[in-house]
């Protein structure tokens, strides 16, 4: 359970986030979508407690992200914008690596990275070094070590972002997985069509504000349209634009 | 405190992998001794050569009695070249001696005999040789002399006005602390260079390969990260300056310095002394170097960063070189000066007092500490952490 309240921030004279409040149940895929430079990542970084927020309030679990942001940080399994691996680690040195870090007890550590590479179709790649691994297998492996601890609240930046079509598929078979998990899933896109195959509820993000969020057939009602797509582009005000 | 080890574990893992951070750590330690080995080695090589020459001879059978001298002198005679001048031009030979057939002649008439030393004044490294050639050739025509005058009934030091007798007042003492200056500034440098890789690795590396960010949404102290990162340099350049110091002691040991006429004390106290002055420093070398590379956003950007802070630890070597340091109270708390200083005296065999240690250890500890500390600051930064 993740709970947003009038975030704010902003970079010397611009504003990158401003005002923005949502909430993110368990058990359902929460989409946050919006252009480029809307202000998702900026978002995902000030809740999983890497920037501080110039103003709101955000909670995980009930824990304040503000006053203990190591408390919210070990309740949520995070895919960044940057998942860069260490060249000579394996990839199950990486799981290891970021299990010991979140505290995982030693007993169920291994059995635990045994069942990431199960699950993540990793069997190929978990005892050989991350140095060329291509682009699905790096992700993978940064999901991997994101969900190590099995955290109740998964935030993912752009997951998709660079993968081919079969690695996009995988993705989303994960994602649901955590859904039926009964998990608390929240990632960012640019990619209408990405949101609308995954998602429960959908967070439409413009320059900084929310301009609208529902279930997809909630916003088709609020924006008058018959596709999603046109319901993103004129409640983003992208057409206004054009 | 697991986080601590977790990421030590992983930055020595890293480490061990990394072909840069090896060499650095292990190629560093052996220049130095093998640069000893192959210095001394010749310069031991050059005196023995110069000591027992052979002495290349044509027409030795004119001069039986000269011939016989120097064997007793414990040389060689053996017989030169058909053409002794391009035989010492082309280098086969340092020299050659010529007695030419009237020789005997000369000698017995006693008239003043010639005999012709070929030689090539280009060659320096002939020079020791060639003199050598030149005083047996003196002493020998010296004594024939003394012997003539003695004959006539004339002492020998109506001849002899002026002695010039030599006396060498560099003690040999001296000139061991001459070459032991050497030594403490290449330890010292090897706190340096030796944990140097993986301190650039942990953090500019970091920031370069763009896993900076996911490390840092771990519930993990930005304080317990730093320590980790900064304890893998620390691990390596301990075993750089271990290492380093093996090297030295080994081969020092090889080399016959009796021979050179130097004494030079590397006994166990004298290596115990060196290794606690010494390993502290790592603290603070690699402290300052975690800072320093934490400001790079690449690799190579922090490479050229600390590239210039090396230049630092060898100031004071330099300085003690042009100058003599001495011992002030206030130079053994600063890191590298105050290794510098416990090293010289350490190594010149004085009583070191064990506050010198402590001062020295503690201060490079201490700034250490403080430069992680500063490290962890940095690391909340969004400027840092995303490298804007």
């Amino acid at each position: 359970m993740i709970r947003v309240e009038n975030l704010q921030k902003r970079f010397g004279e611009v504003v990158a986030v401003d005002g923005v409040s949502f909430d993110v149940p368990d058990g359902q895929v929460t989409g946050l979508l919006g252009p480029n430079g809307a202000g998702k990542t900026t978002t995902l970084r000030m809740l999983y407690g890497l920037m501080r927020a110039d103003g709101g309030h955000m909670e995980v679990e009930g824990i304040d992200v503000d006053s203990n942001p190591q408390g919210a940080q070990s309740h949520m399994g995070i895919l960044p914008d940057s998942r860069g691996l260490y060249p000579r680690l394996t990839a199950r040195e990486h799981l290891r690596y970021f299990g010991q870090l979140q505290g995982v007890d030693k007993s169920v550590l291994e059995t635990r990275i045994d069942d990431l590479i199960e699950q993540l179709e990793m069997h190929g790649i978990a005892d050989r070094r991350s140095e060329g691994f291509s682009q699905g297998e790096r992700v993978k492996v940064a999901l991997g070590r994101a969900l190590v601890h099995n955290p109740a609240n998964v935030l993912l930046d752009e997951p998709t972002n660079g993968l081919d079509v079969m690695g996009t598929r995988a993705m989303r078979s994960i994602i649901r997985r955590m859904r039926e998990e009964g998990k608390c899933v929240l990632f960012s896109s640019h990619i209408m069509q990405e949101v609308s195959a995954l998602c429960d509820r959908i967070v439409i993000i413009s320059s900084g504000h929310i301009v609208a969020q529902g279930t997809p057939a909630e916003l088709l009602i609020q924006s008058g349209h018959d596709t999603l797509e046109d319901a993103f582009v004129t409640l983003t005000g992208l057409d206004e634009v054009r | 405190m697991n986080a601590i080890l977790a990421v030590l574990k992983k930055e020595l893992l890293d480490g061990l992998r990394d072909r840069r951070s090896v060499m650095s750590a292990f190629i560093f330690p052996m220049i130095g001794p093998l640069f000893i080995s192959f210095m001394f080695n010749t310069i031991t090589e050059r005196q023995r050569e110069s000591q027992d020459i052979d002495i290349p001879l044509i027409g030795g059978e004119y001069a039986p009695g000269f011939v016989d001298w120097i064997e007793r002198r414990g040389f060689t005679p053996i017989d030169g070249p058909e053409d002794p001048q391009a035989a010492v031009r082309d280098g086969t030979y340092d020299f050659v001696l010529v007695i030419p057939a009237d020789f005997a002649e000369d000698m017995d008439e006693a008239r003043t005999a010639e005999i012709e030393l070929v030689r090539d004044g280009t060659k320096k490294d002939a020079g020791a040789a060639v003199g050598k050639a030149h005083d047996l050739i003196n002493s020998y025509g010296r004594t024939i002399g003394n012997l003539r005058l003695i004959a006539r009934g004339i002492s020998p030091q109506l001849s002899q006005p002026v002695k010039v007798e030599t006396v060498d007042v560099a003690s040999e003492r001296q000139r061991a602390a001459h070459f032991m200056v050497f030594i403490p500034m290449y330890v010292i440098l090897a706190a340096f260079m030796t944990g140097m890789n993986i301190a650039v690795d942990a953090t500019a590396g970091e920031r370069e390969r763009s896993s900076l960010e996911p490390l840092l949404v771990n519930p993990v102290s930005r304080q317990a990260l730093v320590l980790g990162k900064w304890l893998g340099a620390v691990v390596f350049s301990f075993a750089g300056i271990a290492l380093t110091l093996g090297g030295l002691v080994f081969a020092m040991s090889r080399v016959s310095w009796q021979e050179l006429g130097i004494q030079l004390q590397m006994g166990v106290p004298e290596v115990i002394g060196v290794l606690v002055a010494t390993l502290p420093l790592a603290f603070f070398a690699s402290g300052l170097q975690v800072l320093v590379a934490s400001f790079a956003r690449s690799f190579k950007e922090a490479q050229s960063y600390i590239s210039l802070l090396i230049l630092l630890p060898m100031i004071p070597s330099i300085i003690a070189q042009l100058y003599s340091l001495g011992n002030k109270w206030w130079m053994a708390p600063i890191p590298a000066l105050g290794q510098q200083v416990l090293l010289t005296e350490v190594l010149s065999g004085e009583s070191v007092s064990l506050l010198s240690f402590l001062a020295s250890g503690a201060s490079s500890l201490l700034l250490g500490l403080l430069c992680v500390w500063i490290t962890a600051k940095l690391f909340q930064r969004e400027r840092i952490v995303f490298g804007r």
